[in-house]
């Protein structure tokens, strides 16, 4: 057991795909993930999300703005959750919105975690642990 | 934290069919356009390689937040209610995370707004964005330079 463990967490990747359109947003989610040693795959709207879904899995999270030009935070989860190799990716949705029915309707379509704007540094650290820390329950499940 | 009240005078004048909005005490730089405390909360985001989080996070605000009152503007004369409410939307999410909290309320007001809104209804907040944002600009510039000394 002791032998398999330096294995298990190479295989795991150390990239967060992030999603937003708006660069302050953008900085400080990398900022804060950076400083928990993740490598940071950007994106500035849905669109450049799924397109890079498209061809890469390799990620331990996703965090993702709800309101982006060409695609939806929430469409890119539903998105997310309809591939097989994308399933099992944690996903965190940031929205400015503190309504709750978005948030249900986020959560129905498959993200784990939702921060709403405006946040602390705090909060923002703690959500990103929240959701780094869902992924392998997320694995275990697929 | 200090606050200086700041009068200005609507003057009658459309430009570009917007309301133009004059501080009457120009050389007034009130600090309430920026919420220092939330700003000052990112210190703890600080990396460790000599860079400066907040004054990069001003630069990007300040640059972002240029283009966006721009796009408002324009989306208001052309009456683009969709693009007006989603830059506004936009507009909000960083204003408040960076504790530009007058920004981020005309910011919500002109979110809620609609085709009923009369085109006078939306330039006067169109117009108080402007000013609002040429305010936290100001505040910003002056943080910025402050931390740079």
């Amino acid at each position: 057991m002791e032998n398999l463990r330096p294995k298990l967490k190479q295989e795991t990747p150390r990239r967060v795909l992030v999603a937003d359109d708006d660069p302050v947003m953008r900085h400080l989610v990398t900022t804060s993930l950076k400083q928990q040693d993740y490598e940071v795959v950007l994106a500035s709207d849905g669109r450049e999300a799924y397109r890079i879904l498209q061809t890469d899995s390799q990620f331990r999270a996703a965090i993702l703005d709800m309101t982006m030009p060409f695609l939806e935070g929430v469409d890119l989860v539903r998105y997310m959750r309809s591939e097989k190799r994308l399933m099992r990716i944690p996903v965190m949705i940031i929205s400015a919105e503190r309504d709750l029915k978005l948030m249900a309707s986020t959560f129905s379509a498959g993200a784990v975690a939702f921060l709403a704007k405006p946040f602390t540094p705090d909060q923002l650290q703690s959500a990103i642990r929240m959701l780094l820390g869902s992924g392998s329950s997320i694995r275990r499940a697929a | 934290m200090k606050k200086t009240m700041i009068s200005f005078s609507a003057n009658n004048d459309l430009e570009h069919g917007r309301q133009v909005f004059r501080p009457a005490q120009a050389a007034a730089i009130d600090n309430d356009a920026v919420d220092m405390k939330v700003l000052n909360a990112f210190e703890e985001l600080q990396p460790d390689d000599g860079s400066d989080l907040i004054v990069e996070l001003i630069d990007l605000y300040l640059l972002a937040a240029a283009q966006r009152v721009t796009q408002i503007r324009e989306a208001s004369i052309a009456t683009e209610w969709v693009l007006l409410t989603r830059v506004a939307h936009n507009l909000r999410g960083s204003s408040a995370n960076l504790g530009v909290r007058k920004v981020a309320e005309i910011c919500q007001k002109l979110e809620w707004m609609d085709r009923h809104d009369s085109p006078q209804t939306v330039a006067v907040q169109v117009g108080l964005l402007e000013y609002e944002s040429a305010r936290a600009g100001a505040a910003l510039a002056a943080v910025r330079q402050g931390r740079l000394v």
